[in-house]
């Protein structure tokens, strides 16, 4: 039996889009079949995970998806009669229990037996359920249809990395077959991002990560050996390991999308052109938006809503400073603990909060802070250079450099 | 616009890609052209990719004009002087010209794979392997391994094994390389891998999907290794060969050597080439005083090793030359390597070689401490490469001779890996 890792090398493409083939020219002509497209999914799912140490990382989705369809089922059947609030958080944190077991694991505490739970992709998915779970108390998902929760889940594109979709706007385009029209728009689109994809991911990807970073990586460890604090090599790892990193996750995210169109599905997109963005708020608009967007509404705002309307904290400033430090540090904790994924979530979680205050400056000063293209050039310029400062600390590089010699 | 015209708008473009990229990789004319230039340029150019590839070796050796001959080794390749092997024939218009194959880090292991990829070369020239004692640590010195594989190699191993039975050999390369990290992750060679080291025969339908590879990995290398451009032959082999006197005279070349060693080495006592000893010793000197007593090169896994580059010698009757490099015995003394056991291993290495029939053998294992032998800590240069010549010249020139080789899988042991060598116990060893 072959494994194959999604969008791995061009062979995964070839297998993958002969396998789509009967479902596109069903959806060409206006129907969708859901049960092929169920039993294509489940193959690819279980060509990840069936071999060597995948297997069993294969268990352990089947376990957390069981998990995860009995909380959802049970809060949502629960919703209907009430809406007590422990309720709500007791259900959010058993959902997102099995991913902080994990990280615990990371971490080094109890790394055998927890590590056992984790398998790849399961940080997006549990975005999927906790939004579930969080629309639902909203009362935005109504009634619990156990095979499209579990299309939703599972739903084999972005399975392994995103981009994160919500439940709701899934299961309206999975429920019928897009018009004609929309889905020749849908191919072309499919087109064009697997394409940019290969660019991205096999070309220039790989031309940075795999060639210039280590090179980097080897020059900065070689100043390490003599024992020096800091080296001027820092700053080219730095660089090239954030050229890598968009590369490598944005072209990983037009082929999870192209996949996503072929199958009449349109997920949302995650990158827009971040190093051109303004300001580190625009950065977070055009940067693994899914991520951002889900954090946003479901950490961010509730946070700012749940202070207000308690009266905790009076000044809606002082709440949003906060809440920006909130959101960005449990987006830090869910990429892992260690303290340079803490760092990085504590540094966007302080520029976002200087961006506002920077704002705010600037609107009571009207008219005697220049604004114009040099000062937005030059706006994009210190973005870009911050963003990849905190993309040298995420890279974890640094550990190995002051602290693994 | 009708929906019709719509998806070949979409779908044109990828047919017309898929269209070219068959034409590239699958029609059967070559689209590569090395020109005498870069061959002699690739002759001295260390890359891995000659390594990985197959097409500039082929290139280079069915090369009509000049007589490119394989020289397996590893970082003592690169240390041109006036008198390495690549600048001698040159000047002295030899009918030979060394092709350099391995650089730092390129052992057995990795060289049984780049010969898979040149069997007809090794069946119809001679060769010279240059062992460097050094590759026989315990776990050998395989950190490499990754820089100088492809599956190219493996591919074109699998068609030469074709549908016979792998030998123990190939059982044992098999399960070793299944281990690297670069085959690990490919599901398709390993698995061909350990049908291999389970020592079963390959199947016709699997040979076949083996040729189709091979066509596209093969057009890939042609295509992609020409971007590794050096210039080592024109900026240091020509250069190198200023100095020599018109015709060759041992006495006045030793001179020579003599002098520009002398020249090169005056920052230290050891007698290492002044920028070696800048860049590479001067910092850790302190360090490095007494770090190597506890070396020991007489137990390695690199003995099975390379007992497959000789099986697979021996496979084709290459008629070869061994080639064992010493050390500079001012810095061995400094860093406290043991002298005894580098001649023990020494001893170990020409015992396989001798009781199987490889009889050609330049040991230059006792002569790193004469003057300007050695270009840095365990590199020959100058004068050793000049005595190095004394071997290589008449063996090179001459004719082939019939081989005469009788190959003993018992070299493959973990007894032979592991055997502590004295006088005795290797004469026993059977």
């Amino acid at each position: 039996m072959p494994n194959l890792q999604p969008y791995a090398d061009p062979n995964y493409f070839i297998y993958l889009l002969l396998a789509l083939v009967p479902l596109s020219i069903g959806l060409y002509f206006g129907k969708r079949f859901v049960t092929y497209e169920i039993l294509v999914s489940l193959a690819f799912i279980f060509l990840i995970f069936d071999e060597g140490h995948y297997v069993n990382q294969g268990v352990a989705l089947i376990i957390y998806s069981i998990w995860q369809f009995l909380l959802v089922w049970g809060y949502i059947s629960y919703r209907k009669k009430a809406n007590a609030s422990w309720v709500f958080y007791l259900a959010t944190a058993l959902s997102i229990l099995p991913i902080f077991l994990v990280r615990l694991a990371g971490a080094g505490l109890f790394h055998a037996q927890l590590s056992m739970l984790g398998f790849l992709g399961i940080s997006y998915l549990t975005f999927r359920s906790v939004g579930m779970i969080i629309e639902t108390r909203d009362g935005a998902a109504h009634d619990f249809h156990p095979i499209m929760f579990l299309r939703f889940m599972l739903f084999m594109p972005t399975l392994s990395s995103g981009p994160i979709d919500r439940y709701t706007r899934f299961a309206k385009d999975a429920a019928v077959a897009p018009e004609r029209e929309k889905y020749i728009d849908l191919l072309g689109k499919a087109v064009k991002n697997l394409f940019l994809g290969f660019v991205y991911k096999f070309i220039l990807s790989y031309y940075f990560g795999q060639i210039i970073y280590p090179y980097f990586q080897g020059m900065a460890m070689s100043d390490a050996h003599h024992g020096m604090v800091l080296s001027w090599w820092l700053i080219p790892v730095a660089y090239s390991y954030g050229m890598y990193l968009f590369f490598d996750f944005a072209g990983y995210s037009l082929f999870a999308l192209a996949i996503s169109y072929i199958m009449g599905i349109e997920s949302p997109i995650n990158f827009n052109k971040p190093y051109g963005a303004k300001n580190i708020k625009e950065f977070w608009n055009r940067w693994h938006m899914s991520l951002s967007f889900w954090f946003r509404d479901f950490v961010f705002m509730r946070f700012v809503f749940l202070f207000l309307k308690k009266k905790w904290i009076k000044n809606r400033n002082t709440v949003s400073t906060l809440a920006y430090f909130v959101n960005m540090l449990v987006m830090g904790f869910w990429h892992g603990l260690t303290w340079y994924y803490i760092l990085y979530g504590f540094m966007h979680g302080a520029a976002l909060a200087g961006n506002d205050a920077w704002i705010r400056f600037k609107r009571k000063h009207k008219g005697r802070i220049p604004h114009n293209k040099w000062t937005e050039g030059f706006a994009v310029v210190l973005t870009f250079h911050f963003v990849m400062l905190t993309f040298l600390v995420f890279c974890g590089f640094l550990d190995t450099f002051w602290f693994h010699r | 616009m009708s929906n019709k015209k719509k998806l070949w708008q979409i779908f044109g473009p990828v047919l017309a890609a898929f269209a070219l990229l068959a034409f590239v990789f699958l029609l059967p004319f070559s689209l590569t052209h090395f020109s005498q230039k870069s061959l002699k340029e690739s002759s001295v150019s260390f890359s891995s990719q000659l390594v990985k590839g197959e097409a500039v070796k082929n290139a280079a050796f069915a090369d009509k004009k000049v007589n490119y001959v394989p020289f397996f080794g590893s970082s003592e390749l690169s240390r041109i002087d006036s008198l390495h092997p690549s600048v001698l024939a040159e000047n002295y218009h030899r009918d030979y010209q060394p092709f350099m194959l391995g650089k730092a880090g390129s052992d057995s292991l990795v060289h049984f794979l780049n010969m898979q990829e040149m069997q007809k070369t090794l069946k119809t020239k001679k060769a010279v392997y240059v062992v460097s004692p050094q590759w026989f640590t315990k776990t050998g010195s395989d950190g490499g391994f990754d820089l100088f594989y492809s599956p190219l190699q493996v591919v074109d191993w699998m068609l030469n094994l074709g549908q016979n039975k792998p030998t123990k050999t190939d059982q044992f390369v098999a399960s070793k390389v299944l281990d690297k990290g670069s085959v690990k992750n490919s599901p398709y060679y390993s698995r061909l891998l350990k049908q291999v080291a389970a020592g079963d025969k390959l199947t016709s339908a699997e040979l076949s999907t083996l040729r189709l590879k091979h066509r596209i990995l093969s057009r890939q290398d042609a295509l992609f290794t020409r971007f590794e451009k050096t210039s080592n032959y024109k900026n240091r082999v020509l250069k190198a060969a200023k100095p020599l006197p018109e015709h060759y005279s041992e006495s006045a070349l030793d001179r020579l050597g003599y002098d520009e060693g002398k020249k090169n080495t005056s920052n230290n006592d050891f007698h290492i080439k002044n920028s070696f000893y800048t860049t590479r010793v001067m910092a850790e000197k302190k360090a490095l005083k007494g770090a190597q007593k506890d070396y020991d090169y007489t137990q390695s896994v690199e003995y099975a090793y390379f007992q497959s580059v000789l099986d697979n010698f021996a496979k084709n009757h290459t008629d070869v030359m061994f080639v064992i490099t010493p050390v500079n015995q001012r810095w061995a003394k400094y860093t406290g390597l043991n002298n005894t056991m580098y001649q023990e291993s020494v001893a170990k290495i020409k015992y396989q070689l001798q009781s199987q029939g490889f009889n050609n053998i330049a040991d230059l294992s006792r002569d790193g401490g004469e003057d300007y032998f050695m270009q840095d800590t365990i590199h020959v240069g100058w004068r050793g490469w000049l005595a190095l010549d004394q071997y290589l010249n008449p063996f090179l020139s001459g004719p082939t001779e019939k081989t005469n080789y009788q190959i003993n899988n018992r070299f493959l042991s973990k007894d032979w890996q592991n055997l502590k060598p004295s006088t005795d116990n290797l004469a026993d060893f059977k």
